[in-house]
Parts: structure tokens; C-alpha cells; sequence
């Protein structure tokens, strides 16, 4: 799947008045594309994925889905080959239990029951809930952590070949991080297509290979992570700051282009 | 949502700087005079009142208009059944309708008497802040604590009940957008299929009202809120010269208004 954007440009409404929030944002995600969407609180992340998904028409510039545009019949099913997870997504569960919950939204497509409960093990499966174990639990009885992997599953149940996560591990413990990171990473595995909205740097480096660094609704850097002078001030110029890791190779004075993505490969490195 | 009934347009007019228990008051009265005196004289001089302090307020028309729009099919259901309803001699007949001139006149004057009261109201809403309108509500509740009623706690319920409608609309677009991501469709189908679909907005619609109010609960009493208790105010209610010099002027038109 192949995710585009010419141009696009939305403004929410407020009264009356146009608040701008995206401004001629051009950009490319594809299937097997693991993209860190960076930018500082307001930024203009949130929205920008949800004009991607559809959830809100922009007002200027198109978003081509595997080539195709809004009026062409099969835009609406790729939309829905779109996955985005919203923040804090467990405050959107209200089944009374975990399977329903999950099954909402392949039931919300018309699938037939066998193809709906099938979905909902390998959703759950996928996300390390096994049904066995959680299926008729109510989600209220979950921990956060579960609670915001359930929220994952409704929304890998429907199969989506992108998934935009949008600040998945905000205010999480590192136990519950640590597990949601391992699902993210078994997916992008898989070959689905990560879209990451975050402020994290760290998890974004963790996850990522590439970055697009948003501001004030601006795309102001796209491609392969670039730590290289202007790249580095960037960053800290937007409330932002370069990965641990690649401060770390730099203090140690070791070439940015090895720095490591994670602990082991740290280790690794420096034993 | 774009409705102005109790709404309030922040500005620095005159009649925003009345006291809003002289405001309230004024207004009651007004309304009660409206309903307890039938002529078209009286109806005019508070249709002018209206007029005048409407111009005093500097509110766009706009806001009245968005406020009088929800009420004008039962202007017109009002003025309809009064014009068919009132006996006499027809001046116009066609089949089973008639139309007398005495039901014209009723049906005008009750329908008019409508659009005066909701414009009063709306003045009442749109030059008051609703935190000054339920201090106020408090403050005319007062006598109601010698029967045990809590004027001030139920005040400052409806002070953050008020509070929270804002917040509880953006919750709830949120949640929508949520739920149509994963599939929801909220225009489609017959009342019932609507309303079903409305349950996934709902349910944690509950849970999150819920979690904040025992949040804002908690946050409460660790400010050491304590109910029952006597409170000062930051913006006490004080009454000027010219809250007085209000209240004179209403009562001398509804003392004018009902010897016309």
C-alpha cells in the first residue's frame, strides 16, 4: 500500500474562523516503510494523520491511495486498509469483553462470522492477547497496558496494511512500553506499513527509518534521519532533541551513521 | 450546536456591567408583567424596552436571531392556532377555515408577546457570564439555606457542570472519530440503527465523565474544599448606584405598562 500526499492543506473551524493545522504538506508512506512522523505538542501530527485516514477531508491537495483519489469507487476500501490508533485509544473501549470489543470493527465492515472471529484471534494473537486467556475478559478489568493493546487489536482485526499509531506509548510504564514496542516491531516484521506520530525521539529512533519532522502544520525535514549539523539543530530548534544513542556516539565522538538503535545493539557495539 | 440559548458574548457594555442579580430580577419581573398584562400598549412599551437595551448590549443581531431561531415554529404554531382557533365573525372564509379579526389580533399579540420574552431572556444569557448568573442564582437562593437547601454547593454544581459542556463536546468528537475509524457510521440507517450506533460514543463517554468527576472530586478536596462551609469570593457581588437606578427604571415601566 502506498500512501500520498500532494500539496494537502485542512483548517479546522472554530466559529466561523479557519484555524490552519496542516499547510501544503506533500509526502509519501508505503507498506514496509517504518516513517517516525516527529513534531512538538500541536504540531499538527493528530491531524495530519486523520486527514490521512480519511476522518477529515482537507480543504486543499489530495491524498492518493494506491493511486487512487477521492472520487474513484475504491477509495473508501483502501481508507480502510488504513489502520490509525488513536492516542490514549483504550478510552474507546466499550464491548463487555475483550473479543467483542475487538470485533466491533470487522463487523462494522460486513464480514461474514467466520471471517469476523478469525480476524479477532489473530488480532488478539498478534498483539499478545491470546483469547484463550483474554478473550471473555471485560477490557475495563485489563491493566493500561493491556487495555491499550485490546484498543491495537480492534484496529489490526480489520487488516489494515498501514498502521498510523499516533503517541501509542504516552503514559505507559516501561514494563507495558517495552511490550507494545515488541508488538509494533513483530508487525513492521510482518511487512505492514509504521506510520509513528511521537515527540519521543528515543522510541522513534528505536522504530523508525525514516522521519518527517513537522511544524506549525509545516513539513520542515523528510527522508532518512540526518543528525549531520543542520539536521541535529533542527530538531532542537522544535522542542525536540536528537536520540540518546546518537548523542551518545557523538560525545564518544563514533560516526552518527553506526550509532545504534537499541540497548543490545548498544552493547554490542561498545563491548 | 450553533444555538444561542444561554449563550454568552463577552463585551464591556453597559448592560454588561449590571449586576447580574439586578439583571436576573429584571428580567423574572419583566416576564411575569409580560404574561399577567393583556394589551397591545403594554406589549409595546416592553417591545421597545427590549429594542433599547438590545442596542445598549452591543450584541451582533446575529446572536439574538440564532437564539430566537429555535423557538419560531412555536411562534408561528402560536400565531396559526390562535388565528384558526378565535371565535367571531370571519372576514375571510375557505372551507373549514376561518378568519376573524379578533384572531388576527390575538394570534399577533401572543406570538409577538413570545419573540419579547425570548428576547429578554436572550439578554438576560448573552451580557452575563454563567459563572456571575449562577453566583447571583446563589446569592437571590440565599434565604432557602434556613430550609436546608444548599444554594451555594447546587451553585457551583451548575457552575462546573457548565464548565465541563465544553469539554464533554470535544470528548465526544474525539470518540467519533475514533469509532469511524474503526468502522462506525453514525448517518446511516433508520432512528434505531442510529441510536445503536451511538452506543460505542456513549459507553466511554460515561467512563471518562465519570473518571474526571472523581478526578476533579479528588483535586477538590485536596484544595481542602469543604461543602457547608461559608466561602468568600474572588469577584464579590457588589451593587452600585446604577444597579438600583435598573431596577427603578423596570419597575416604573411595569408600573407604567399595566395603567395603559
Amino acid at each position: 500500500m502506498r500512501i500520498e500526499c500532494r500539496n494537502v492543506t485542512f483548517a479546522y473551524d472554530e466559529g466561523g474562523r479557519p484555524v490552519p493545522a496542516i499547510k501544503g504538506v506533500d509526502l509519501v508512506a508505503e507498506s514496509g516503510s517504518t516513517v517516525a512522523l516527529l513534531g512538538p505538542s500541536g504540531s499538527g501530527k493528530s491531524t495530519l494523520l486523520m486527514v490521512l485516514r480519511g476522518l477529515l477531508e482537507p480543504d486543499a491537495g489530495v491524498v492518493v491511495l494506491d493511486g487512487s483519489v477521492a472520487a474513484d469507487k475504491e477509495y473508501a476500501h483502501r481508507q480502510r486498509e488504513i489502520g490509525l490508533v488513536f492516542q490514549e485509544p483504550e478510552t474507546q473501549l466499550f464491548a463487555t469483553t475483550a473479543r467483542d470489543d475487538v470485533a466491533f470493527g470487522p463487523r462494522q465492515l460486513g464480514w461474514p462470522a467466520d471471517m469476523v472471529d478469525a480476524a479477532v484471534e489473530e488480532a488478539l494473537d498478534l498483539v499478545g492477547l491470546t483469547g484463550s486467556e483474554f478473550g471473555e475478559r471485560h477490557p475495563y478489568s485489563l491493566s493500561g497496558g493491556e487495555q491499550r493493546r485490546l484498543a491495537l487489536a480492534g484496529v489490526l482485526a480489520m487488516r489494515p496494511k498501514m498502521l498510523l499509531l499516533d503517541e501509542p506509548f504516552v503514559s505507559l510504564d516501561p514494563g507495558a512500553r517495552r511490550d507494545l514496542a515488541a508488538v509494533v516491531r513483530r508487525l513492521v516484521e510482518s511487512g505492514m506499513g509504521l506510520m509513528l506520530a511521537t515527540h519521543d525521539v528515543d522510541q522513534a529512533w528505536s522504530l523508525c527509518d525514516e522521519r518527517l519532522l513537522l511544524v506549525g502544520g509545516e513539513l520542515v525535514a523528510a527522508g532518512d534521519w540526518d543528525f549531520a549539523g543542520a539536521g541535529a539543530e533542527l530538531l532542537a530548534a522544535h522542542r525536540l532533541r536528537t536520540p540518546f544513542f546518537v548523542e551518545l556516539w557523538r560525545r564518544l565522538g563514533r560516526p552518527l551513521a553506526d550509532a545504534p538503535r537499541t540497548v543490545a545493539m548498544a552493547t554490542e557495539a561498545l563491548r | 450546536m450553533r444555538t444561542s440559548i444561554g449563550q454568552y458574548y463577552p463585551a464591556n457594555s453597559p448592560l454588561h456591567r449590571v449586576d447580574p442579580r439586578a439583571k436576573f430580577v429584571a428580567v423574572v419581573a419583566l416576564a411575569v408583567a409580560l404574561f399577567t398584562r393583556d394589551s397591545f400598549a403594554a406589549l409595546s412599551i416592553y417591545g421597545a424596552a427590549a429594542l433599547v437595551a438590545f442596542v445598549v448590549s452591543r450584541v451582533p443581531p446575529l446572536w439574538f436571531w440564532r437564539g430566537l431561531k429555535p423557538i419560531l415554529w412555536l411562534v408561528v404554531l402560536t400565531f396559526v392556532a390562535q388565528a384558526l382557533l378565535a371565535r367571531g365573525e370571519a372576514f375571510y372564509s375557505l372551507g373549514p377555515i376561518h378568519l376573524t379579526k379578533r384572531g388576527i389580533e390575538l394570534a399577533t399579540y401572543l406570538s409577538l408577546r413570545l419573540v419579547v420574552l425570548v428576547l429578554f431572556g436572550s439578554l438576560l444569557t448573552l451580557t452575563t457570564s454563567p459563572i456571575s448568573l449562577t453566583d447571583a442564582l446563589a446569592w437571590l437562593g440565599r434565604p432557602l439555606r434556613r430550609l436546608r437547601v444548599p444554594s451555594d454547593e447546587l451553585a457551583l454544581m451548575v457552575t462546573i457542570a457548565l464548565r465541563f459542556i465544553p469539554t464533554l463536546l470535544v470528548e465526544i468528537e474525539k470518540i467519533m472519530r475514533a469509532q469511524r475509524a474503526r468502522g462506525a457510521e453514525f448517518a446511516r440507517g433508520g432512528p434505531l440503527r442510529r441510536a445503536r450506533a451511538l452506543v460505542p460514543v456513549l459507553v466511554p463517554l460515561f467512563v471518562v465523565s465519570f473518571r474526571r468527576a472523581d478526578d476533579l472530586a479528588m483535586a477538590m478536596e485536596a484544595r481542602c474544599y469543604q461543602p457547608g462551609i461559608r466561602r468568600t469570593r474572588l469577584h464579590p457581588l457588589v451593587a452600585r448606584p446604577s444597579d438600583f437606578v435598573v431596577l427603578g427604571a423596570v419597575v416604573a415601566m411595569i408600573v407604567a405598562a399595566s395603567l395603559v
